[in-house]
């Protein structure tokens, strides 16, 4: 409490309790040289809520998931994830930068799924899912592998575990991402745009994962432009341009009653 | 198959038969070049300067073969130790660590920057420099005789010159050089591999030595290991450098040797020519497989990974794929 004390001096908004939500971002800014690329970000996500985010190409969305991990560093500002402050500890009223190995702590309590995979290619889909269990957790191998069975039939892939990724079709490389990320047992789950570099007849199967994924209650920050997946499965929808939210609210409010002009306008062009 | 594709009913045509272009030049070039073979052949038969039978009695004498031998143990040996210098290198080259970045750049500026040559006879005059080689803190005697106490925190010394043996130096001194080069070897593979890949391993909770030892250093292998070879081959042939540090046991060194002392200099320069010919042949005959091998598998699963896109649909594109 006595952090957000001192923070709630500078900042005319009182950030969201950090205690009660999976997510809490106040107030981030991010540049890349002279280009603002995120100018103050706010945002709260409940435990077991999914936030969808919207917006324009280059308004920041990547850059604002990307933050959440700490795979990059914000300029201003302060993102909680589970009630902790993400990439640095707070000392009295002084921030201290974390070391990698409890920045990598942090990152393994949240799974993040990349829209081009990123499977590893030297690895089967098993041992995607199992090399950081056995190594990062030091989870038993034979127990690794039970999950990662577990987890490759729960995405539909049961039987392709030896499978390489260069032998699976785009749709079941991104399921295998997902397990793959899921076998770290996060409390957070980031995905960005996990369909763009799919056919679009192999879209489906993998939104009906991160569909049921939702229902068994994950906490979810995906940014999308699947509209229709937003408007079913999101309960906060973040419209998100010139790295600030235009627009936030349920889907019901921000997708089919939008207040923001800048909100219109996207809308018309990608529905 | 297209005629199945098609199957528009017409008969398949007639196969072409067409008069093939004629080259004129190419005759003109064998018959110069039968000429020039036919002088060559004449010269190396009837010039007596050749002295064959020297030739023969030498070329597997029992202190030739020794130095073969050598040979290749410098190679095996300079070669372990050149790539383990390489990737170490390598990874403090790309450290975040500016201090790390700025040693492993200065060493690979030193080394890359002398000649071998030079390096080897360096190594071999060690000796002139330290009578003996010790380990402890830097200075100390001049910091004693500062505080007027005799101070001495060597640790432990050996004497360099059993230390840098001939072999030893010459060792030394083509491992050191052959780990700048390799760090570039290896540097340019850590770069080739997609940082989404270093980016992934991170977001799963791995810290750097990890994910290069498990995620990259084993995908950048495809593009270290065919130059790797080219260096083993290099590294062969420059064994012979270090008959001058001088390393007396060594190919090179034993054939002049021989060719000193029975007044034979030419025919031992070319043993030393056939020796290291027959030598790279079998290098390179592996450089070939390894080549062959390191290629095979990439095309599909590098494709699949840059545009999954275009690649989605077919599941059985990239099945040739090794183990
Ligand atoms: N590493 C970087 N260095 C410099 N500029 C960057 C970097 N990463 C992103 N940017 C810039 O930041 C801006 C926001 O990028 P970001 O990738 O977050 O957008 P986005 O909303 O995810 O867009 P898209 O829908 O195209 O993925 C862009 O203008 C981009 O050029
Ligand atoms: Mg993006």
């Amino acid at each position: 409490m006595s952090d957000e004390d001192a923070g709630g001096v500078a900042q005319a908004q009182v950030p969201a309790d950090p205690d009660r939500y999976m997510v809490v971002a106040d107030n981030v800014h991010k540049s890349y040289g002279r280009s603002q690329v995120l100018r103050g970000i706010d945002l709260a996500v409940a435990p077991g809520e999914v936030t969808c985010v919207l917006g324009p190409s280059g308004g920041g969305k990547s850059t604002f998931l990307r933050c959440i991990n700490h795979l990059e560093k914000i300029d201003a500002g302060r993102i909680w994830v589970g009630g902790e402050l993400v990439g640095y500890r707070q000392v009295g009223d002084r921030l201290h930068e974390m070391r990698e190995k409890e920045v990598a702590a942090q990152r393994s309590r949240i799974g993040m799924v990349f829209q081009r995979f990123n499977l590893f290619p030297h690895l089967t889909a098993e041992q995607n899912l199992i090399e950081a269990p056995c190594r990062v957790r030091r989870i038993r191998r034979a127990d690794a592998r039970t999950r990662a069975g577990e987890l490759l039939t729960r995405v539909g892939l049961g039987d392709r575990g030896g499978a390489y990724p260069a032998e699976l079709s785009g749709g079941q490389q991104q399921r295998v991402a997902i397990a793959r990320a899921l076998a770290m047992d996060p409390e957070l789950m980031l995905f960005d745009e996990p369909t763009s570099a799919l056919d679009p007849e192999l879209v489906g199967e993998v939104l009906q994962v991160m569909r049921d994924l939702a229902a068994s209650g994950m906490t979810m920050v995906v940014v999308t432009h699947e509209i229709g997946f937003a408007r079913e499965v999101a309960d906060t929808v973040v419209f998100l341009d010139g790295g600030v939210v235009v627009e936030s609210g349920p889907p019901s409010q921000v997708l089919e009653n939008p207040q923001q002009e800048r909100t219109k306008l996207f809308l018309s062009k990608v529905l | 198959m297209s005629s199945d594709v098609t199957g528009s009913g017409r008969g398949r045509p007639e196969p072409i038969r067409a008069v093939p272009v004629r080259h004129p030049g190419r005759w003109v070039a064998v018959v110069v070049l039968a000429v020039l073979a036919a002088m060559f052949v004449h010269m190396v038969v009837t010039n007596k300067a050749f002295q064959w039978p020297m030739l023969f009695d030498n070329i597997l004498s029992v202190p030739v073969v020794r130095g073969a031998v050598t040979s290749i143990e410098l190679t095996i040996l300079a070669m372990i130790i050149g790539i383990a210098l390489g990737v170490v290198l390598a990874v403090m080259r790309l450290s975040p660590n500016p201090i790390l970045a700025a040693a492993a750049w200065m060493y690979i500026w030193f080394f890359r920057g002398v000649p071998r040559l030079v390096l080897c006879v360096l190594f071999g005059n060690l000796g002139i420099l330290y009578s003996r080689l010790e380990f402890g803190l830097p200075f100390d005697h001049q910091l004693g005789a500062l505080f007027g106490i005799d101070l001495n925190a060597r640790l432990f010394g050996v004497n360099a010159v059993t230390l840098l043996s001939g072999f030893t130096a010459g060792l030394l001194a083509l491992a050191m050089s052959e780990g700048a080069y390799m760090a570039e070897v290896v540097r340019g593979g850590i770069q080739s591999v997609d940082p989404g890949q270093a980016e992934a391993a991170q977001a799963l909770g791995m810290r750097r030595p990890l994910l290069l030892r498990r995620i990259v250093l084993p995908q950048a292998l495809r593009v270290i290991v065919p130059p790797t070879g080219n260096e083993t081959i290099a590294m062969l042939k420059d064994t012979s450098l270090v008959a001058y540090v001088p390393v007396t046991n060594e190919l090179f060194f034993q054939l002049q040797h021989i060719g000193a002392r029975t007044y034979a200099i030419f025919p031992m320069l070319v043993a030393a020519c056939i020796w290291y010919l027959a030598m790279t042949s079998v290098l390179m005959i592996g450089q070939h497989f390894l080549e062959k091998r390191f290629s095979r598998g990439h095309g599909p699963r590098a494709i699949r990974l840059r545009g999954a896109r275009s690649a989605g649909a077919g599941g059985a594109v990239g099945t040739e794929v090794d183990t």
